[in-house]
């Protein structure tokens, strides 16, 4: 890449975690995660987000999780591109990491 | 010379008598316009076609012109008229993380009702509570000073009022306020010295729009109502608007920007219109957490009243403005990869010296539209900034699976046949879909996907490419304008056709010439000859000549660019995974499948080669039909292919540089990769078609071509194709706006 090459963000891989207190909230907050990543495990998603995206994400979170008892963690894995499994391996049942051009079914 | 002569065509007249050039006619003959009847009954109808076409109306005043303009259009204005140009006229808008952030920050400002306190005064009655009279609609500074130093009690309160929108009929401007705090003044007047209704005229006229009288609790002193009565009136306002950033840091320590100014101010000029006594406004940057003030100064509002004025110019204007020469700003801007800023000023200048085109043939092509170069050609000539991302973060959902149903929940798309579930598809992940024969989507689905811009495209089981679902699309008007002008100036779309075509056997040369095995003599530089001919071509019917004759070159010698041996795949260890894959169908494969290539046959395709070329052209016509959406274009009028129902002739023009650079690589890749193999190949009647598996591999390998990272030989950094089939669009529109003097068409090294 030329010199010139301005270093644009793009999606970086976040694990999100929650612990929530009140099962009516849980529930909303699952299914806000589901638009945003891979269910992982209980509470735990794998979500690619570009800047834009993870602000839109922590926009619609706080608004449905109560800031005194709840909380949600965005830890970050690092740029999304090229990751492979890299950073995640798993014990038990396989992690899979999906990484093709295109999705076709 | 007889009228016999004149029925003839050029070809013809060249075909007929080979050694009288003097009876070829010009080709400008073909290109003539048809005459337009002069005493058609219909005439009248048709009014508008004949107006010049190419000449620009410097009239054109549309609503643009009058309607009022948002103070945040003129915001915009001066961070970069381009931008404004962009948002206020051309309706173009780009999500960023930015705009994202502020949507955020104003989603609390918003919820306000947007009612404000009249600013004329209300008086409470004991008896009855008889509002001000419409007629007293004066709220004149004097009189409110003189009001605030009479009354006997004066109690000031201050209450917050939330995205109060108001105008100015003279201004002509709009303004929707985050926030304004409201100085509120109770006055205790004894009952019998009630105000006289004052029922001068307004100086200065103002619309009116619709105050409500303020509907808070009552101020406390109103419970003293047998003997005084009460008059809450305005006594002052301050405007305070949010934003995201910082302030900038000036000598004098903190400031507004430039820009903000000129939206505070407006609203500050917008409410003394509107009666209300203001002479200050307030910016709450969040990033910082700070209040800056902004004082109203005759000089500001001079600042201000100018370049209202000038934005009405360039909104009235049908001429784009300037991009910002190599601004920060534009780093940040979330319009970046539609104005295209650096590219764009890079191609202004572009013209001098060309390593990659035949700078000769160009100068000799007197067809060649001289169109005025950029003023300004003093500045250095730098390679543009990178401001596009290289790649989409997006990727394209293929469906194949025949039988499969679509449906929607939440964000996400989720693929079934018949009641398992093949897979879920959140759409901040798709760029778009494309639908292989019967699948069913449901109409939720489409919805949702029209409202998120992620279009759909419907293919044949063999991918006969039907067309595309999208969302309202209908922006970008003048580029679309400009499209019909120019596919109605013969000269103009033959002078695009050359590029086309030029660029097509530039790049079919440099293909058979990286990767034939052993390239025959006199090929490469039959090749050469016939892209500079082409940039020479004289009619549509002469390059049409030209190209047939050069794709029938590269075609013959195309099988030297698949490296695959049939007796290869005999060899252990070579068994290729398809045939696992595709076990069920293995006795169907017809052993005479091989990647032999003689010669190009379409309708139907003849053999397996042909098969896959003709499905990787119908994929790429999607990419590139899609791409002339995104862009504003029409897909279905082009300058060299002629418009016929149902074929996206644009599509098919921008698809011409491409076909050898993504298709037929991707089709060699797949090949020579063994991504594909004879068995993935069915014949049908006397075509042949590939297998669902084949499709399903083929999508791969096509994908990772369209994504692959390649240096644009022009501006000189890395993009995946996908970005520059949209970059050369992009381009494209420049020329055809007149920004830019020249297309020129993507030739890779």
């Amino acid at each position: 890449m030329s010199a010139r090459d301005i270093n644009l963000s793009s999606r970086v891989t976040y694990l999100v975690c929650y612990d929530i207190a009140n099962d009516k909230r849980l529930k909303k907050v699952f299914k806000l995660c589901k638009n945003y990543g891979n269910h992982l495990q209980y509470s735990i998603f794998e979500c690619d987000l570009s800047p834009r995206e993870r602000t839109r994400m922590e926009v619609e979170l706080k608004s449905l999780i109560k800031s005194t008892e709840d909380q949600v963690l965005f830890v970050s894995l690092g740029p999304a591109e090229g990751r492979g499994d890299r950073v995640i391996s798993a014990l038990g049942k396989p992690y899979t990491h999906f990484d093709a051009p295109c999705y076709v079914v | 010379m007889s009228d016999f002569d004149m029925a003839l065509d050029y070809r013809t007249a060249r075909a007929m008598y080979p050694h009288r050039p003097d009876l070829w006619h010009p080709p400008e003959f073909l290109y003539d316009p048809i005459p337009i009847p002069l005493d058609h009954p219909e005439l009248p109808l048709f009014e508008r076609l004949e107006a010049n076409p190419s000449a620009v109306d410097p009239n054109r005043t549309s609503a643009v012109f009058t309607d009022p303009i948002p103070a945040r259009m003129l915001n915009e204005f001066v961070y970069c008229p381009r931008l404004f140009y962009y948002e206020f006229v051309d309706n173009v808008f780009v999500e960023s993380i930015d705009t994202e952030r502020g949507s955020a920050i104003h989603k609390k400002v918003d919820k306000g009702r947007g009612d404000l306190p009249s600013a004329m005064p209300s008086v409470k009655d004991s008896a009855a509570s008889a509002p001000a009279s419409p007629a007293s609609a004066e709220a004149e500074q004097e009189q409110e000073q003189e009001a605030s130093t009479t009354p006997t009690a004066v109690q000031t309160d201050t209450i917050h009022s939330r995205s109060a929108t108001l105008g100015s009929d003279r201004l002509g401007v709009l303004a929707k306020m985050d926030l304004v705090e409201v100085q509120l003044a109770t006055i205790s007047v004894p009952a019998s010295a009630s105000l006289p209704p004052s029922s001068g005229k307004s100086k200065t006229k103002a619309t009116t729009p619709e105050l409500d009288l303020f509907a808070t609790p009552d101020p406390p002193s109103s419970k003293n109502q047998s003997q005084t009565q009460t008059q809450t009136h305005v006594q002052s306002v301050t405007p305070v608007d949010y934003k995201v950033g910082s302030p900038r840091i000036g000598e004098n320590g903190v400031q507004l920007w430039d820009a903000d100014k000129m939206q505070l101010g407006l609203q500050i000029l917008i409410l003394r219109d509107n009666h209300y006594h203001c002479d200050q406004g307030v910016i709450y940057y969040k990033e910082t957490r700070q209040r800056v003030p902004l004082q109203m100064t005759p000089e500001l509002e001079q600042w201000i009243i100018n370049h209202i004025e000038q934005a009405r110019q360039v909104a009235a204007s049908p001429v784009k403005p300037e991009p910002l020469l190599n601004s920060p700003k534009c780093v940040r801007c979330s319009l970046a990869p539609v104005c295209l800023p650096d590219e764009t000023r890079f191609m202004q200048r572009w013209s001098e010296a060309s390593p990659h085109l035949d700078r000769n043939s160009f100068s000799k092509n007197r067809l060649s539209p001289t169109l005025t170069s950029s003023t300004t050609s003093t500045a250095t000539q730098l390679s543009p900034r990178r401001l596009i991302a290289a790649r989409d973060d997006e990727r394209a959902l293929y469906l194949n699976t025949q039988g499969a149903r679509v449906t929607q929940r939440g964000e996400v798309l989720i693929v079934k046949e018949e009641t398992a579930t093949k897979g879920e598809f959140r759409l901040k992940d798709l760029s778009h879909l494309a639908l292989f024969g019967n699948i069913q989507i449901t109409t939720q689905a489409i919805q949702t996907l029209c409202e998120a811009e992620i279009p759909v495209a419907y293919f044949s089981q063999s991918g006969w490419f039907y067309g595309i679902t999208r969302g309202h699309g209908l922006k970008n008007v003048f580029t679309r304008i400009e499209q019909f002008n120019t596919a109605q100036d013969p000269r103009r779309c033959l002078a695009l056709a050359q590029r086309f075509v030029h660029g097509k056997i530039r790049n079919h040369r440099t293909q058979l010439m990286r990767n034939h095995v052993s390239l025959p003599d006199g090929v490469s530089l039959k090749l050469k000859r016939a892209a500079s001919d082409a940039l020479a071509a004289r009619s549509i019917a002469e390059l049409l000549g030209i190209e047939g004759a050069a794709a029938n070159l590269y075609f013959q010698n195309f099988a030297g660019l698949i490296k695959v041996n049939p007796d290869d795949d005999e060899l252990p260890g070579l068994e290729p995974q398809a045939s696992t894959a595709n076990s069920e169908n293995n006795s169907d494969i017809d052993p005479s499948f091989t990647f032999d290539f003689n010669k190009r046959s379409r309708r139907p395709p003849a053999d397996p080669v042909n098969a896959l070329l003709s499905f990787a052209y119908s994929i790429l016509a999607k990419d590139c039909t899609l791409a002339a959406l995104a862009v504003g274009y029409d897909p279905y009028i082009g300058f060299y292919h002629q418009p016929r129902h149902g074929r996206p002739a644009l599509a098919l023009d921008l698809m011409e540089e491409f076909r050898p650079l993504i298709a037929e690589s991707a089709v060699l890749t797949a090949i020579n990769n063994r991504m594909i193999t004879p068995a993935h190949f069915v014949r049908a009647g006397d075509a042949i078609n590939l297998t669902q598996h084949g499709r399903k591999a083929f999508f791969q390998a096509y994908e990772q071509r369209i994504n692959s990272l390649i240096t644009h030989p022009i501006f000189d950094y890395k993009a995946s194709y996908r970005r520059i089939i949209e970059l050369q669009a992009r381009m494209l529109a420049r020329y055809l706006t007149g920004e830019i003097p020249e297309y020129v068409p993507m030739m890779t090294r």
